[in-house]
């Protein structure tokens, strides 16, 4: 096998979520999400060589970037492409019950996978104004699935206090998830099925069945159960074979930096999170 | 909607400005950071317009700026972020935070929808999602019901009908065909749905040559011309140029530390007193700085390049 071969959270976080999608499924991603961005063409060139890849807001099918930019609506995201539609198509597809995946984060996540993108606060006492959801409130009832991701998924501490980002309760639910405040996706008519996958940069969960709730399945090779637990606001329910990722190989790794010159996949962590260096 | 025939819908800038009243519900055209109308809203600071209702899908510089040169009273984007290059938007935030502009942020297909409605001729659009999210509380005007056909639970949302749609296309020529070249993001949309539409254009070019390389939009849909080199910058406007981020990191500065440096150093500078295209573009670096954002076209490598300088 060779050397050993070093590598990033950056990089591991851009597999899990890869690892989410199918082949010749239809996935789209929204604004702001440089990870999305790069785990799906990187899908594209690996596992899921027929996936339908609609590149964000540019509105490109299947397109070929040079490099990522830092923003989901530049022509750099429409190179190389097989077609140009309008975004207002991509939200019929989605309508119909045809977009298998999209990707949605948030400052705030529930044990259900509710996401707030909105505001800290209330509406009439807004703390801290978020940039919003953008088609996230719609997708998310639309999708037939889709993933969750966040890198900030460690609790900072500030003093005396924790803040999370996986919390007991969003002040604002802009994203719906499996059970919303004003009931259960079943009791909403909602077309899709809702959130199966959360990656962080702790670990991978999935949903349980009967709860809905989020279920730790997959760590780091440097992460643990009780890391997941501290930083997590509510209880998550523990797979009882919790294991860690399986690791990808170095040419995956490869592609990865090819592919994102740039290293907008980084651009979301923490600097310490991207001091974290595995071996594979 | 509205069909205007007129030849010659050529005027200025400050006349075209002039026709947005205080209080009108303005759909922004572009997106995010690309080819955004910031040249008709830098007038739009200088003419001291207010309480203007913003529109629209995903925004960054357009509404940060808007806000930052309070002609804003209520945003009814679905986004307004500066994406992972500079993050939150210092303006909007400050803005809807000490309560300066009204929160009605909206969720893009529910624009689009309300925007189809006002395209089609109908007073409304019925939808499946948007239930569950709280994003209902800052619309009172949806209404949930149940579907007669189906029996399932329906939101249904109005026509949006913005007095005015301001868009930057590539080309026009004087009688309002335009070339707009994709993404569109919502551009289409915007000028089907709006009373009146104020293009500002990049190029002026001829009927013969717009009929030539085919218009994108047909002369009837638009309501008035600028010529406005350079008039999406420091948003993107490709071919021509791409975002210029030495500039919005420099705005992104005065920004952050508050309203007072955004000012004095951001209003003053590039915007009170610089109204010509010509002064503005001298302000902001000149040809160097012209081709320097138009070298995307060498390369990879000089593309490359564009996201990272400044």
């Amino acid at each position: 096998m060779g050397e050993k071969f070093e590598v990033g959270i950056d990089e591991l976080f851009v597999v899990n979520v890869a690892r989410t999608m199918r082949d010749r499924t239809t996935v789209f991603h929204g604004v702001s999400s440089p990870i999305p961005m790069v785990a799906m063409y990187y899908a594209k060139l690996t596992h899921a060589k027929d996936m339908v890849y609609f590149g964000g807001v540019s509105s490109a099918v299947d397109p070929n970037p040079p490099f990522f930019p830092p923003t989901t609506n530049d022509w750099v995201m429409i190179q190389g492409r097989t077609a140009m539609v309008t975004v207002d198509k991509i939200f019929d597809l989605a309508q119909r019950g045809e977009l298998d995946r999209s990707f949605f984060s948030g400052a705030q996540i529930d044990k259900y996978g509710n996401q707030n993108v909105s505001m800290i606060g209330s509406p009439d006492r807004c703390k801290v104004k978020l940039p919003g959801g953008a088609g996230g409130c719609n997708l998310s009832g639309d999708c037939v699935n889709y993933t969750i991701w966040t890198t900030r998924h460690r609790a900072q501490k500030k003093g005396d206090r924790k803040f999370f980002t996986l919390v007991n309760k969003c002040d604002f639910v802009t994203n719906v998830g499996h059970v919303t405040p004003y009931g259960r996706r079943e009791e909403l008519d909602l077309v899709g099925n809702g959130p199966d996958w959360v990656v962080t940069e702790l670990g991978v969960f999935d949903f349980d069945e009967l709860t809905k709730t989020m279920r730790l399945r997959y760590l780091y090779p440097d992460t643990t159960v009780n890391d997941v637990l501290d930083s997590t606001e509510f209880e998550p329910i523990i797979h009882p074979n919790v294991g860690v990722m399986e690791m990808p190989t170095r040419e995956e790794i490869e592609i990865i930096r090819r592919i994102d010159p740039l290293g907008i996949r980084k651009l979301e962590y923490p600097e310490q999170e991207l001091a974290r260096r595995f071996q594979i | 909607m509205g069909i205007y025939t007129e030849r010659d819908k050529l005027v200025t800038m400050e006349e075209a400005a002039s026709t947005i009243r205080d209080g009108d519900v303005v759909a922004i055209g572009g997106g995010l950071c690309m080819r955004e109308p910031i040249a008709m809203l830098r007038e739009l600071v200088r003419q001291g317009r207010r309480n203007l209702h913003i529109v629209g899908t995903a925004h960054g510089f357009d509404v940060d700026f808007a806000c930052g040169g309070g002609i804003v009273g209520a945003v009814e984007e679905t986004h307004v972020s500066f994406e992972q290059d500079f993050g939150l938007a210092p303006n909007y935030r400050r803005a809807c935070e000490t309560g300066q502009v009204r929160i009605k942020e909206n969720c893009c297909n529910t624009v689009i929808m309300q925007l189809r409605a006002s395209e089609f001729g109908v007073p409304f659009m019925p939808m499946r999602s948007i239930k569950g999210s709280d994003e209902i509380k800052l619309h009172p005007e949806f209404k949930s019901m149940i579907d007669p056909f189906t029996g399932k639970k329906i939101v249904l949302v109005p026509a949006l009908t913005p007095d005015v749609a301001i868009i930057h296309a590539q080309k026009a020529d004087i009688h309002g065909n335009l070339k707009i070249l994709p993404p569109y993001v919502a551009d289409v949309l915007f000028i089907r749905a709006s009373k009146r539409v104020i293009v500002t254009a990049e190029e002026i070019v001829s009927e013969e040559e717009m009929i030539e390389d085919g218009p994108t939009i047909p002369y009837y849909e638009t309501t008035a011309v600028v010529d406005a080199p350079f008039g999406a910058h420091p948003t993107s406007c490709y071919p021509y140029y791409a975002y210029d981020r030495e500039h919005i990191s420099e705005y992104m500065k005065s920004a952050k530390e508050g309203a007072d440096a955004f000012k004095n150093r951001y209003l003053d500078k590039y915007v009170y007193g610089v109204k010509s295209a010509e002064k503005y573009l001298e302000k902001v670096g000149g040809n160097v700085k012209r081709e320097r954002l138009a070298s995307w076209k060498e390369g990879r490598e000089r593309w490359m390049e564009l996201f990272t300088y400044g």
